[in-house]
């Protein structure tokens, strides 16, 4: 192939095996210890269902519960960007990992500004693509988090040849606006979140 | 003026005048007004003229009225005179395309002779080589046209050329090199595959060869207003079929096709693949044998190294088709073609699982689903080694990764070998399976793997069960007693496991055990059946409550249809003695709502031969009689509408298939179910009965099931008119009277017939009951009115057009008016006891009918309503809209879209909301431009209705609704999103290009969202509007 890659071959992991978040209705524990394969003998819209006394939306009534972001949701975030060598996600590549992913809480009572920390994991300690793999998860979770998250990432300590380098180049505010002005590296980069979900 | 005079007069400014002299010519000749030869004669002076035009048209002229003779007007003598004549003419450069024509109209009207046509061709390639002279594209289609004919019908001439003279195909060949017009292309391609497959090419194949594979790749696109009518596909698949037409290419088309190989540009790798496998195919054993290593040393790169998938794939069709035609052939070349194969894959196993080893386990799979040969090759290549590297596997991946291989590669066999149930592609009788020395080995892996690794470890056990169920699938594999083991291994997960995750293992053990039973359904019976039951308590009273994921596995069993009856039985055993000893409801509504299920499941089975089960004296009849007694026999779990709905379900799904006169036995008992209690003294017919109505529920559901001519226990309109009067007593349960009210409408759809139709409805519409009557107006009435139209309008019934108006004038109505807009969603949406299995009327024009009579006259009406009852038309807009299928909603797109938008304005009237965004959404997907100029109030009550202003309820709390701004509950918020997420998708980049900023500025109060699941919908739509500025410059 005439793109040198790498890293050719990397090793996969199964899409059952990455962390998930066990569906969360059903992990409402249900105290029978069933699936809920029975719930739908009776369809939803049966005639036991009246519609005349008004409008029955009130029943989604668990609006009231907060179901906080998380490492977790995090990870759902960014584990389906592709890399930009293989047409795999970076979840099953394992370059992003679940506990590798810290939500650190505002520093003071007075402040709403929580840190998102993504360490990531290039699957070779001298891969070239480091950098952009660190940016698109950047701009990834920049899209996608509320505006009182702030953004870190870098590359974890000891997996790449020159991981203080990257770090410095990711953390460094103005050389990533600077990146992303760049046409064909956004063009990569878009390439690569194309997939997320 | 003569013809010649006037054709050439009009030839150049009026050819439909030119063809009309043509014509006129002809008839001449045709009734003999004209002689040939004093045509030719006059046409001579032109022939003979200063001015090459003059000349050509003169030919074109000739060419046109042969063309228009009818047959048998010339003698065969004339017909030669003109042949020689024309072939003279071919010395004159001009007016070739015209001789050409002149040439194929003189062949369409009588067969020449093998001297003719080889004097023919070679006048014609001696004057006209090479064809590349005549600029004009017009001139030489008529003529590959002619050679084309010429091919095709006088093969043994052309052929005999060919033999004769040694130089003629070079110099045929080279006739048409340079050619460049793809029409023209197509046919010098199905002209040069004659000789290709038919001549005995020998010295000249490599100039055969070159004079097509110039072409390649195509790389032609058709201009835009395409005036050829000639796609790229057309000519790359004429190409493809002269490259394999014969193996004598072979030496010049596998180097040069896999010298583009490399190109970079992937269509033309696509045409290689192609190129390759069709040659494959085509080239036979022999000469394959020869390339066949060099083949997959340059295809397997495209698997290992995947660049674009659906290129991976044509490698793997090339790779699979060359083993299918050495597959024809000796097994030496066969053997020395997998062998690097399998060598180069087990290097790859050695470090699965990694990109390359799942690649090589595609490779393997692909080939070795080929022929039973290539299998037990395959097969014997690879597992002793996989075998190996598992039992020294250090990591559970490295194991779950090889494991991965084999599971595919037992499918592959199975294809090959067959299952237990049907033959595989090798047929009834084939070599012996490889696989069987295998098996224990393999068994012994998989078992180990799946008891005995931890349950977090999800895929590796998923893959040890995937092929465990493969092995126990294989034909005449596994003996019943291994089988049997496996099985007992996973009704083991299914029922002593603790949940863990998603419980994959568990889903994938039953879906196993069900495949399982398809196969060998006496040894499931045999080894899970007693094991299910006895996790199954015939009593709960100690507490027991593990029993609910058992029985869903069991019931779920149910679905394969060798075991079906099995179950059936044991379930219904299991319900009885639960009820016998007092087992608590819950397990009671369990057992139920399993049966049912399995019932469910095998429907079809029932309906199909409904007389050979005695389900009905074994459940039904029971079970009804359990319903109306008074003593123990009746658990109390009864006392319950909704159990007593799954008793009707249950008994309406095994009665419904059957037979009038069975059905009679139990239509009789309709409202008594078997008590011994006199009709009138029970619901409905006694109709302040209220005590035990709750059994009107499972009547109901009996009513249903009845064919339309089973009898009825008393007159039909009696039986209207107490339903009616009974389901309008204020203390009845809201379910009883759902259930009443079905039965209205079940009795009027069913069993009148529509002859009667108006005498049955006379009482309802006029005295006594009067249910349009503006004053006696109260919510029972409108839920009578309801249940009325909804039989009438799923029999299409023609009173709608009366009965709707009176129903829309209510929605004025100042204090029901709400209540009958709530109503109007009943009227379409989809109904689980009026459909054809239950021998409803059911018109299949229904909707459009309703349709076309409501929802213009809601639009108007809307309009001319005072405020306060606008939003009553909303509401009903949306009910109807709600269950309308979209193409028939589309007719009135631009209508409905103002009063949609406006619907999202309303407060407290969510589901109202989200059947508007829905409507919305397949506008969007449909007719984005009939959106288009509502773009911005669009976008901005979408933006409203999804975001929740976080501080101030944040602030307020539950104060909230109190400042009006009351959130929409999240799935309508999350709807909100997908529907604003689709507005960039369907409209043009100029239309929301200005509303960008604004929205990705407001989504980040929806990334914030207190739902997870909306926040999911933001991150989407978010991403959809940023990219809205980049969408020009991806080109």
């Amino acid at each position: 192939m005439e793109i040198d890659k790498d890293n050719a071959n990397p090793t996969i992991l199964n899409p059952s095996d990455l962390p998930s978040r066990r569906r969360e209705p059903l992990a409402k524990q249900r105290d029978d210890g069933g699936s809920g394969l029975f719930d739908h003998l009776v369809p939803a819209y049966n005639y036991l269902n009246d519609p005349f006394d008004g409008p029955a939306s009130s029943g989604d009534s668990d609006d009231g519960s907060v179901e906080d972001i998380d490492e977790q949701e995090i990870y759902d975030l960014i584990s389906s960007i592709s890399d930009p060598e293989h047409p795999l996600s970076l979840g099953s590549l394992a370059v992003v990992n679940l506990p590798d992913i810290f939500i650190q809480p505002p520093t003071s009572p007075r402040s709403a500004i929580s840190t998102v920390l993504v360490e990531i994991t290039p699957t070779i300690t001298h891969c070239s693509l480091a950098t952009v793999i660190g940016l698109g998860v950047r701009v990834r979770l920049e899209q996608a988090l509320p505006p009182r998250f702030r953004v870190d990432v870098r590359i974890k300590k000891g997996t790449h040849s020159t991981d203080d380098a990257v770090n410095k180049q990711l953390g460094d505010k103005e050389r990533v606006a600077a990146a992303l002005e760049n046409g064909t590296l956004m063009g990569v980069i878009r390439k690569m979140l194309s997939t997320c979900e | 003026m003569s013809d010649i005079q006037q054709y050439l007069l009009d030839y150049d400014k009026n050819k439909r005048g030119a063809a009309a002299t043509a014509q006129q010519t002809a008839t001449r000749l045709e009734k003999r007004e004209l002689k040939l030869l004093d045509l030719v004669q006059e046409l001579g002076e032109y022939f003979n003229s200063e001015d090459g035009a003059v000349r050509s048209k003169t030919m074109a002229y000739l060419a046109e009225v042969l063309a228009l003779v009818p047959q048998k007007v010339l003698s065969l003598q004339q017909r030669n005179l003109l042949c020689d004549f024309t072939l003279s003419r071919l010395e004159d450069s001009e007016g070739l395309g015209s001789c050409a024509k002149a040439l194929t109209a003189l062949e369409e009207r009588g067969k020449w002779d093998h001297e003719r046509v080889q004097k023919i061709v070679e006048t014609l390639l001696h004057n006209s080589h090479p064809l590349r002279q005549y600029k004009q594209q017009s001139e030489r289609y008529p003529v590959l046209r002619f050679i084309d004919t010429l091919m095709a019908k006088y093969r043994d001439a052309l052929r005999a050329m060919h033999d004769d003279k040694p130089d003629f195909l070079s110099y045929f060949i080279a006739y048409f090199d340079g050619e460049k017009d793809p029409r023209n292309l197509m046919v010098v391609f199905s002209i040069l595959r004659v000789p290709m497959i038919e001549w005995n090419i020998g010295a000249n194949a490599q100039e055969l060869f070159d004079a097509v594979f110039n072409y390649f790749p195509i790389t032609f696109r058709p201009p835009p207003d395409d005036p050829y009518g000639i796609t790229a596909q057309d000519l790359k698949d004429r190409l493809r079929d002269c490259i394999s037409s014969t193996s004598d290419f072979a030496p010049y088309a596998f180097p040069a096709l896999l010298d583009k190989l490399d190109s970079t540009s992937m269509n033309t790798k696509r045409d290689v693949l192609q190129a390759i496998t069709a040659s494959v195919a085509e080239y036979g054993p022999r000469t394959i044998a020869l390339y066949s290593i060099t083949l997959w040393d340059a295809l397997k790169f495209e698997i290992l190294n995947v660049q674009e998938e659906d290129l991976a794939k044509d490698a793997l069709k090339g790779l699979a088709a060359i083993a299918k035609t050495l597959s024809k052939g000796t097994t030496g070349p066969l053997n020395s073609y997998l062998r690097p194969i399998t060598k180069e894959c087990n290097e790859h196993f050695e470090d699965a699982p990694t990109k390359q080893s799942q690649a090589s386990a595609r490779i393997l799979n692909t080939i070795s689903s080929i022929s039973a040969e290539v299998t037990n090759i395959i097969l014997a290549g690879v597992l002793p080694t996989i075998f190996t590297l598992f039992q020294t596997a250090e990591t559970m991946a490295k194991r779950r990764g090889l494991l991965e291989v084999v599971v595919p590669l037992i499918h592959a066999d199975i294809e090959v070998f067959g299952d237990w149930k049907s033959v595989g592609t090798a047929g009834p009788h084939p070599a012996a399976n490889a696989l069987v020395q295998f098996k224990d080995q393999a068994l012994e892996i998989m078992s180990n793997g799946l008891t005995n690794a931890p349950p977090k470890e999800v895929s590796f056990r998923l893959a040890c069960l995937g092929g465990l169920l493969q092995l126990s699938k294989a034909r005449e594999l596994l003996s019943d007693k291994e089988i049997g083991n496996i099985i007992q291994q996973f009704h083991a997960i299914v029922i002593h496991e603790e949940s863990h995750g998603k419980d994959e293992v568990k889903d994938a053990a039953i879906n196993a055990l069900v495949e399982i039973a398809h196969q060998k359904p006496q040894v499931v019976i045999e080894k899970a059946f007693p094991a299910f039951m006895a996790q199954l308590p015939d009593t709960d009273t100690d507490g027991q409550t593990g029993y609910l994921p058992v029985l869903e596995a069991f019931a779920k069993l149910g679905g394969e249809e060798k075991v079906f009856s099995t179950v059936i039985l044991r379930l219904k055993n299991k319900f009885s003695s639960a009820v016998q000893q007092n087992a608590s409801s819950a397990y009671v509504v369990a057992l139920l709502s399993a049966l049912l299920y399995a019932l469910n499941q095998g429907s079809e089975q029932l309906e199909q031969n409904p007389e050979s089960s005695s389900y009905y004296q074994d459940i039904v009849l029971p079970i009804i009689k359990r319903t109306s007694s008074s003593d123990d026999s009746r658990p109390k779990a009864f006392d319950e509408e909704s159990t007593l709905d799954l008793v009707g379900r249950i008994c309406n799904i095994i009665i419904r298939p059957l037979s009038v006169e069975q059905q009679n036995q139990i239509s009789v008992e309709l409202y008594t179910l078997f008590s011994g209690t006199p009709q009138n003294e029970l619901s409905p017919i006694k109709t302040d009965a209220i005590e035990k109505s709750k059994t009107m529920v499972v009547s109901t559901h009996l009513l249903a099931s009845l064919r339309k001519d089973a009898i009825l226990p008393c007159e039909v309109n009696l039986l209207i008119s107490s339903v009616v009067a009974f389901s309008q007593q204020p203390a009845l349960s809201l379910p009883v009277r759902s259930a009443s009210l079905r039965q209205i409408s079940l009795l009027l759809n069913k069993f009148v017939p529509a002859s009667s139709l108006k005498t049955i409805m006379d009482p309802l519409l006029n005295s006594p009951i009067d249910l349009f009557n503006l004053d006696k107006l109260d919510p029972f009435r409108i839920r009578i009115i309801f249940a009325c139209l909804k039989a009438l309008l799923l029999r299409n019934s023609p009173s709608l057009s009366t009965l709707y108006p009176k129903l829309l004038a209510f929605l004025s109505h100042p204090k029901y008016g709400k209540t009958v807009a709530h109503g109007f969603t009943t009227l379409l949406q989809p109904d689980d006891l009026l459909t054809k299995a239950n021998h409803c009327l059911i018109n299949g024009l229904h909707k459009q009918k309703s349709f076309a009579l409501l929802v213009p006259n809601i639009t108007t009406s809307f309009r001319e309503a005072t405020p306060e009852t606008k939003p009553n038309y909303l509401i009903a807009l949306s009910g109807v809209l709600k269950w309308m299928p979209f193409d028939i909603v589309v007719e009135e797109v631009g209508l409905l879209v103002p009063l949609l938008l406006q619907s999202l304005d309303l407060q407290g009237e969510e589901a109202v909301k989200e059947a508007a965004i829905t409507t919305l959404m397949s506008i969007l997907g449909e007719r984005p431009d009939a959106v288009k100029e509502h773009a911005g109030s669009l976008i901005s009550r979408l933006l409203n209705t999804s975001t929740v202003d976080i501080k101030k309820a944040g602030e307020v709390g539950k104060s909230a609704e109190g400042s009006g701004g009351v959130a929409a509950p999240p799935r309508v918020r999350g709807l909100a999103l997908k529907c604003l997420a689709l507005v960039p998708e369907k409209l043009k980049q100029e239309v929301v290009l200005p509303y960008r900023r604004q929205v990705v500025k407001r989504l980040t109060g929806a990334l914030d969202d207190r739902k997870r699941e909306v926040r999911f919908c933001a991150v989407r739509c978010r991403a959809r509007w940023l990219e809205v500025d980049e969408v020009g410059d991806e080109d």
